[in-house]
This record gives structure tokens, sequence and C-alpha cells, in this order.
């Protein structure tokens, strides 16, 4: 499913080089619901984002289904993550302009459909996260915990092969929190392959593996079964 | 399809939010549009007027003969008559004349052989058979003429009534013996023409023994080429035998350097249109960054993102196009007199009563606005997807202010300023004549070193803000210092605001600087050369349409003289002469007399040597534009036609003047009469005993003449203090032009204080939260724009300096063919800066407003 080899990512501060990742070796495997975990500066989200295709690893290799995320141009990238990967931010990162099936539909949207087809699709994703009530609504008509569960749907819509998750409750409260964990674990059920970023470790119990990074390296890879033993 | 997803789902939705900016940009866009379909509408309009014009006084005729403007040997019609294959060859006069009662207006006079110019034209009267009545009454009645049908009704005229016209033996009575029907001839200059014998109209407009014209059909079987040649082969050197559609070829020339002010103007308006897309589509870039980083996150490529702004581009640009179609005719409506009048001056009574234009002209005329668009939102476009997804999701807008302050952009400025001093450079040092010695180099210069310096436009804010900060921040307390850090933390927004500024200030500094140096020196010119004390005309002399000066024949000048208190009259003449294809304004003057009182300004040469070397000789002088385009200086010598042929003269000097651009050649009198034959007189300039007796002297000139022929006695002050006014008056237009493009950058300041506002919303609820007054932040944001406009308006100012010098070197100079001393107009630099701070921190009030308005709760939670 996803897999990372030697993978590494490093930046340029001044005159010194910085890694935030540092020879990964990572595999995912379909329907894994893997929580990464760690520290401020740990590299959780630059992992994620080479995952993601929304970044390109410096050194080594990353694969998503057998296909290569290093070394392609952009727009072979962008196309991957159209069509593969399904992304849930933090702060929802909804179009603001749009409708609740508007921002759902986008992927589609962008692969050309017309919009009468796609609404068809939003409008029943949005039914399966519990908001098929609000798909003409817009992000500023919508709760914290309701706009998240836009941006799920939207990270659905193409059936990607992962979706991944940044933080996707570090702006809601407690309760709504579990609703969203509730409604990953769901999906992770029914086969979905779900890597989550988290610093909770609350959180990161709803998965059943756990990654933790220190200082861009893994430290810790353990199934959730192993971790309560 | 994709793109329409976009663009109906994102691209609308923005455009409902912003209506401003799209009105603003569709009104940009659409003034560019409107100028060009102008010029277009009224071009074609006045060519298809004049060739319309030309084929019905032309008639069946295949060649057109001519030769002098004041006339050619009538003799010269019998060789022509004789040469082989000539069918008819017709004898035309064409002049014009006044109406001396009822509404005084000019009208065309047609002086034809009544026996034979059937052959060459029809003629359809209103009454009776289609032939001219009574041909040999005609002759015998030298007062005989043929009024148009049209001209009769609204002059209230009939048949066989007498009317009274100006002409060069003063005011006659003639006889309207027919009236013509609105077809052929009739129809010529809107139906203001009148139609008399061709000897009668020698008498009566002072062409004894000459000629306007020869118009000739061929035997059926002619070529055209062989006749043509066989014709020459007849006439002196220096006669124009040409097609009827040749007259237009020229007029198709002369519109040339008329249209090249014009669309100076229209490319400016379109530059400033460009500036605009430029402007409001990096602004929306800044203002969707978010936006474009979600949208490539979840998988829209680059490309796709490029295209949704050139496609927005699009759909703005064509709403400017339509608008500016429908702009460019009201415009084409409102000048095409104008440049019909000109062509009258010039040619031949023309006058356009319907618009001439086509769709495929409004195509092209939008695509090309659609193109200057396209172009001027490429940079933004391209800019917009230059950041990693992430990286656009996540930071500000000033994040991204590395790009526009790199070495890439300072390297490009640097090499478009170089451009731009190099092709200065080509353009100074170029033969005249050359390639390099055109308009075409100069607007080059000045768009690379506009471009250069807009690029700069970043950097120079940044430097300006350490300035500030070290040296003004600490004395202007909070407000100040908090607007100069919000200047400095967004150098790309900002810098387009102050991009905007410099662009609007710099073309105002550069046309009030041009301007101010061209009224200058053509204040200097006129005052040097109307030096008399009265001038007398048969027309008013500052009229630009209506009543035509009449020639007055030269025995007036004697009688005006007797005249107590005139202490010298002295004859003055204007004509135009076709040199290597090209009209040239010839005027002729007593040199001996005018030199006495007259200095000049003489470019080489000097006055006396033009006493010395003309009066009475083969020797002319000419004017710089003359000079510099055939490579003549004092000394050297030119070939001139004249109605017996060419005609070699000497060149005295070279002078400035700013009569003509397409050349001027000076005369003296005795030489022109000599050559000739033709003594009538355009306008009389006198000298008084006693400057205050100029009003009686006046009144006595009016007592004594102004009976037998309606006269314009002009104290010279009088007129040099109109003309003065006139020329004043066309600066106008490029004020105009000024104060709109001041207003858009105005609504471009107001647009990027309204995004900073919006991305600094919940920093202001911090302020405010803090403690800090409505007014406090109400005056950061002021203080923010009256400091953008006065960078704006610094750079600009500096910037129009050099591109005034530009437009007077470049431009004026190669307009007028004069050289122009580039005079700088300090008050109006000091009005500029003035301007753009005023201007620019009036354009704060509203964001202000909106910033002072915000909800502290709502603003502290904002994302």
């Amino acid at each position: 499913m996803i897999e990372l080899r030697q993978a590494s990512r490093k930046y340029q501060q001044g005159a010194r080089e910085v890694y935030a990742l540092r020879q990964v070796n990572l595999l995912i495997n379909q329907g894994e619901f893997l929580s990464i975990m760690g520290p401020s500066g740990s590299g959780k989200s630059t992992l994620l984002h080479l995952m993601g295709g929304l970044d390109q690893p410096s050194e080594g290799e990353v694969f998503l289904d057998g296909k290569p995320l290093h070394g392609i141009s952009d727009n072979e990238l962008t196309l991957l993550r159209r069509r593969h990967v399904g992304y849930v931010f933090q702060f929802f990162n909804l179009l603001p302009l749009l409708t609740a099936a508007e921002n759902v539909g986008l992927p589609l949207l962008l692969e050309g459909l017309p919009f009468s087809q796609v609404k068809l699709r939003a409008e029943s994703l949005l039914q399966q996260v519990g908001l098929a009530e609000r798909t003409e609504h817009r992000p500023d008509q919508l709760s914290g915990g309701e706009m998240q569960r836009v941006a799920i749907a939207r990270a659905l819509i193409a059936n990607p092969a992962v979706l991944l998750a940044d933080e996707p409750t570090g702006n809601l409260d407690s309760h709504t929190s579990e609703e969203i964990f509730l409604l990953l674990k769901g999906l992770n059920d029914q086969g979905q392959t779900i890597v989550m970023v988290t610093h909770d470790p609350k959180a990161a119990a709803y998965g059943n593996r756990i990654l933790t990074l220190k200082d861009g390296a893994p430290v810790q890879d353990i199934a959730i079964g192993e971790q309560a033993a | 399809m994709n793109l329409v997803n976009l663009l109906r789902h994102i691209s609308l939705k923005h455009v409902r939010l912003q209506k401003a900016q799209l009105l603003i940009a569709v009104a940009g866009i659409g003034l560019g549009v409107a100028a060009m379909v102008a010029i277009d509408i009224v071009n074609v309009s006045v060519l298809r007027s004049f060739a319309e014009s030309i084929d019905q006084i032309t008639g069946r005729a295949a060649l057109e003969i001519s030769g002098a403007e004041s006339g050619f040997p009538e003799a010269l019609l019998e060789r022509v008559q004789e040469v082989p294959g000539v069918e008819y060859a017709v004898p035309v006069i064409e002049t014009n004349a006044n109406l001396a009662d009822g509404s005084k207006r000019a009208l065309m006079i047609l002086g034809v052989d009544v026996l034979q110019d059937h052959q060459i034209r029809n003629y359809s009267l209103t009454d009776e058979a289609a032939d001219i009545p009574d041909p040999l009454l005609f002759l015998a009645k030298k007062d005989s003429l043929l009024l148009s049908k049209t001209m009769a009704e609204q002059e209230k005229i009939a048949i066989d009534q007498e009317i009274r016209l100006q002409t060069v033996q003063g005011i006659k009575t003639f006889k309207v013996r027919g009236l013509l029907n609105p077809e052929g001839p009739a129809r010529v200059a809107g139906g203001d023409i009148a139609i008399m014998d061709v000897y009668a109209a020698q008498l009566a407009f002072g062409k004894e023994g000459r000629i306007d014209r020869i118009d000739v059909s061929f035997l059926p079987g002619e070529k055209l080429d062989p006749m043509m040649a066989r014709i020459k082969q007849v006439l002196p050197q220096g006669y124009t035998v040409d097609t009827p559609a040749g007259r237009t070829r020229q007029v198709e020339i002369l519109l040339e350097r008329f249209q090249k002010n014009i669309a100076f103007t229209s490319t400016l308006v379109m530059f400033v249109g460009m500036y605009l897309i430029y402007n409001i589509i990096s602004i929306s870039v800044v203002q969707r960054r978010k936006e474009i980083g979600i949208l490539r996150a979840i998988g829209a490529r680059r490309s796709e993102i490029i295209t949704l702004f050139f496609a927005e581009t699009c759909v703005v640009a064509a709403l400017g196009a339509l608008l500016g179609i429908g702009l460019g005719l009201v415009f084409a409506k409102l000048t095409v007199g104008f440049v019909a009048q000109y062509i009258t001056d010039v040619y031949l009574q023309t006058s356009v009563t319907s618009l001439t234009f086509s769709p495929a002209m409004f195509v092209r005329d939008a695509a090309l606005g659609i193109l200057a668009s396209l172009v001027a939102a490429a940079f933004p476009a391209v800019s917009s997807v230059r950041f990693t997804p992430i990286t656009a999701i996540r930071t500000q807008a000033s994040a991204g202010d590395g790009f526009i302050l790199s070495r890439k952009i300072k390297i490009t400025s640097a090499l478009l300023l170089a451009l731009a001093l190099a092709l200065l450079a080509a353009y100074r040092t170029a033969a005249p004549g050359s390639d390099f010695r055109t308009t075409t180099v100069t607007v080059a210069s000045a768009i690379s070193l506009i471009v250069g310096i807009s690029l700069l436009t970043p950097a120079f804010l940044q430097g300006a803000m350490r300035l500030f900060h070290r040296f003004l921040s600490p004395r202007l307390g909070v407000a100040g210092r908090l607007a100069g850090i919000n200047l400095h933390k967004n150098i790309g927004r900002n810098g387009v605001a102050v991009g905007a500024i410099f662009f609007s200030i710099s073309l105002y500094v550069c046309s009030a600087n041009s301007m101010h140096s061209l009224n200058i020196s053509m204040f200097d010119w006129i005052d040097s050369i109307i030096r008399a004390d009265l001038l007398i005309s048969s027309g008013s002399p500052l009229a630009a349409g209506g009543a035509h000066s009449i020639p007055m024949p030269a025995s007036l000048g004697e009688e005006i003289e007797k005249i107590p208190g005139v202490r010298m009259v002295e004859p003055f003449r204007k004509g135009y002469l076709t040199y290597q294809n090209k009209k040239i304004l010839l005027e002729i003057f007593d040199v001996a007399l005018r030199m006495e009182y007259c200095p000049g300004m003489f470019a080489e040469g000097n006055r006396e040597e033009v006493i010395r070397l003309m009066p009475g000789q083969d020797t002319i002088f000419i004017n710089e534009g003359f000079a510099e385009q055939y490579n003549l200086h004092p000394g050297d010598t030119v070939v001139l036609p004249t109605p017996h042929g060419p005609v070699r003269f000497g060149v005295a000097a070279v002078a400035v003047s700013y009569s003509s651009d397409a050349g001027v050649v000076w005369m003296d009198v005795h030489t022109y009469r000599r050559h000739w034959q033709d003594t009538l007189v355009d306008t009389y300039e006198l000298l008084v005993q006693e400057k205050s007796e100029i009003p009686q002297v006046r009144q006595a000139i009016l007592d004594r003449l102004g009976q037998e022929r309606h006269l314009f006695v002009l104290p010279a002050l009088e007129f040099r203090n109109e003309i003065k006014k006139l020329l004043a008056n066309t600066s106008i237009l490029f004020q105009a032009v000024n104060i709109l493009v001041l207003l858009i950058a105005g609504f471009g300041i107001v647009i990027t204080l309204l995004a900073s506002v919006l991305e600094r919303t919940r920093e202001i609820g911090v302020l405010r939260a803090m403690g800090m007054k409505k007014n406090q932040v109400a005056g950061v944001v002021i203080i923010e724009s009256a400091l953008i406009g006065t960078l704006g308006g610094l750079l600009g100012s500096a910037t129009g300096l050099l591109l005034g010098w530009i437009a007077v070197e470049g431009f004026f100079r190669l307009d007028y063919g004069a050289s122009i001393v580039y005079h700088i107009d300090f008050s109006a630099i000091a009005w500029a800066i003035l301007l753009s701070t005023g201007l620019a921190a009036l354009a704060g009030f509203y964001p202000a407003r909106r910033a002072a308005g915000i909800n502290i709760v709502e603003a502290l939670s904002y994302e």
C-alpha cells in the first residue's frame, strides 16, 4: 500500500542542513489504521506529506500502491494525489465560498465530471457522515465538527487508496473529537486505509498501529494489541 | 470541462464578492479597446467618404492629372487631348467659396467644361432633361451656376434666384440656373457644392489661364499603364498622373501621421488597462493563496490553476472589449468631424455622413484587448503556483516575498533598464531615416523603463521602509510605527499598490513636462513669427471649420497700404506641394520685408543669410523635419515641382517650425509668383505707424474694404493669445487621460488596502482587545495608504521626468519635426506628489472604516 525506503527530507536553514525526516523505512498495509505520534518537530506532518504526495523526499523512495511518489513530475504527483489520496487537515481547509456539496465534490470537479453527477455522489457521502441536511450550507454556516465531516467526505469522494488525517481534531472540543474518531474508525472497519497524525495517545488508540517519531526518525512501531500487552 | 467547473463553482463566486474590482478591470480594458475601435472606425469612415467623394467627382475618368495647388497652365490640356488613346480630357477647377449671406457656409465650387463634362460625369437636374440646361446660356452668362438641391433646400434658394458668394474678386452675385439632384458630383461635401463653367470659375476665383486638374477617359481597349506613360511624356516633370484611387492613397499616408498621435493615446490607455489587470490578478492571487493551496493539495495541477486565472482574465477582458466596442462607436462619432476637417483643409472637402465599421474590425480590436489582458495577467498567474500546496495553505502572503525580491527579478529589472538606455542611445545616434530613428524605438525604450522600474518597486518599498523605520517611525507614534511595520511585512501586495501609483504618477509627470516643454517651445516660436500688428484674411484665421479663407488679390494689398496709419503691408500665401509622394507645406511671404520685423528661429543658418540669398532668387529655407528627413543643410539644393516643371532651389537655412510634421518650405513671394504665376494672398500682415492706433487702423480697413468683401481684421496680439489658448487646450486630452489613470490607481489602492485589512482581521482583533482605539486602527490604515501614495509618487515623479524627456526627444520631435527644449515643470512634480499622497490617503478611508469597525470577538476567532 504505502512504502517508504530510506526516505529523508531535509531543508536548508541558512548555511546548515536540517533533517525533518531521516532515513525512514516504513510499510503500511491495506486496511491499516496507523497513528503517527511524537513531540512537536518530530517530523510527523512531514512524513504524512511524503506519503500523500504533498512533498517529495530529498533522499530515498516513497511508493503508493506500487507507484513511485519520488522523482516524478509535479503533474504526475498532483494526479496521484487527486485520484489516490484523501486529505483531512487540522483546520478543515474548506473553500469558504463553496457549499458543503461543492466542497465535497471538488476532486471530481477537477476531473471534469459534470456537477449534476458529482452532486449525487457528494450528497451520498454527506449522508454517510451525518450531514444530509447540510449540503447547501457554506462553511461559515457549519460548526467545527460539521466542517471536519465535510472535509472527511471530500477526502473520500475519489475512493482513495489512503486517507491521511493531520491532527483532524486539533481544532475541536473533546466530544466532537470523539465523533470524528468514531467516524474514522468506522471507515477503517469498512476497509479504508487511514494514517492519522496526532499528539494525543487516546486518539492514537482508535487506530490499530502506532508509530512514534523523535527527531525525524521512528523510535517505536507497535500494533495496538502489542501495546496493550 | 474541469475549467468550466472551476469557473462556475469558484471564479463566479469571487466575482459576486468583488464586483468593484471586476467593474474597474472591465472599465480599464474597455477604454483601451474603445480607443482602438474609434481610431479604426474614424480611419475607415474618413477614407471611405474621401474615396466616395473622389469617385463622385471623377466619374468615369480613368486618370487625373494635377500639378500645383494654385493651378497649372490650361495650355497643357490640348497636349493631353492629343495623346493617342485619350477619348476625353476635360479641365476642372476645384475650389471653395463662402456664401456671403444666410448661413455664410462654405461650399465646394467645381468649374467644368459645360460642353464636354457630361462625357465624364453624370449630372441629374431636378427638372427637365438630363443635360445641363442650355450650355450656350452657361457660356454666355458668366454668373451662371448649378446648385445642389440639398444645399438649396437648406438655404431656401430657388431656381433663377441670385446668390452672393465671397470670391477672390470680392463678393459677387451669381444666378442659380438649375438644381442638381443628390447624385454624382452633387453628393460631394455633404451636398455643399455648386457647378460653374470652368472659365467663369477661373475669373471668379483668380485662376485666369490656369486649371486645377485634367480628368481623362480612354478609348475602349486602351490599358492603364501605357496610357499613363504616354501622358507623362507630354507633360513637364513634377505633374501627378494617377488614378482617382491614387488620391485616396495620399490621404492614407496623410492620416498615418495623424493617427499616430491617437494611437499613442490608445496604447497608453491600454497600458493602463493592462496594469490594472496585473494589479487585480496579483491581489487576487495573494487573497486566494490558501484557496490555491487547498486546490493543489486535493489535486489541481499547476497548469489548471494558471489556466483558471487566464480564463478569468479572458472573461473580464471580453466584457471590457464589449464595453469598448460600444464606447468606441461613441468616441468615433465625437471625433470623426475633426479628422474630416483635417483632410478638408489639406485635400478636398470631406464630410462623413455615416460611420463605416465591420464585425471583423470589432473582433480584431477585441482580440487585441483580450491578448493585452492575458499578457498583463501572465506574471501573477504563473507566480500563483510557485508555492508548494502546504506552504500556500499555512503561511501568510509575506512569506512569499522572497521571489519578488529575488536576484532573478532584480537582474531582469536591470536588463530592462539597460535595454531602455540602449534603445535611447541607438535612437540618438541613428542617422535620419534609419530604422532606429522612429517612435517605435522610443516607445519600446519607455516601456522597458516602466516595466524595469515596476519590477524594482518591491525592492524600492523595502529600502524605503528601512529608512522610514530608522528616521521617521520613532516620530510618528504607535499608528505610524504599526503602519510602517505592516507595509514592510507584506512587500508583495503593497509593492503592487505602490507600483500602480508609480505608474500613474509617472504618466502624469511625463505628460505634464512634455506638454510644458512643447507649449514653451511653441509659444516662443509663435512669438517669434507673429510680429505684425494686424492680420487680414477673408475667413477667420482661427476657424477650424465653417467659413473657409478665400484668397485675396494682390491689388488689395496696394489699397490697404493707402489707408492712413498703415506703415507696411506684407503678403502671406500658403499651399501644399507634393514632394516624393508626400504633401509638404509651402509658405510664401516677402522675405526682405518679413525679416525686417520678424527674427524667426533658425536651427542652421541665420537671418542674415536668408536676407542675402532669398529675395527674388531660387532659394528657400526649410524646417528641421524636412531637413532631417531628406538630410539637407544650408548650401544644399532641392528640386521642387512647379507648374512649368521641376526647379532646383538652394537651401539658405533650416528653421524651427511646428506648422507641419510633413515638412515646411518657405519661399520669397517674388520667386513664387515667377514660377507659379499665382498672385493671390491668403493673409496680409500689417505694421502700423503707431501701436496705439491699431484699433483705429483696423476700423478704417473695415470701413474702406468691408463692403465689397467679408474681411477678418485681427490684432496679432489677440491672434497669438488665441493660438496659445488652442495649444493649451490640446493638452486637455492628455490631462483627462492622466486624471483617469490616477483615479484607476486610486481604486487599485482601495482594493489593496481592503485585502490587507481582511488578512489582518485577527491581528486587528488582538490590537483592539489590547486597547487600541478605533480611530487609532483607522489611523494605521490611512498612514499606510498615505505612505503607499508618497512612495509611489516619488518613484513616479523621478521616472516621469525621464519619460518626459523621452517623449519630447523621441515622440514630439519626430511628430513635429522640430527641436523642442525640455523644460521641467516643478509645480507639476510637486502637485504629483501631493496628489498621490492625498489621493492614496483618501483611498484609505473606506478600508480604514472597515478595519475600525471589525467586531473584536469575531476577529479573534477569524481563520
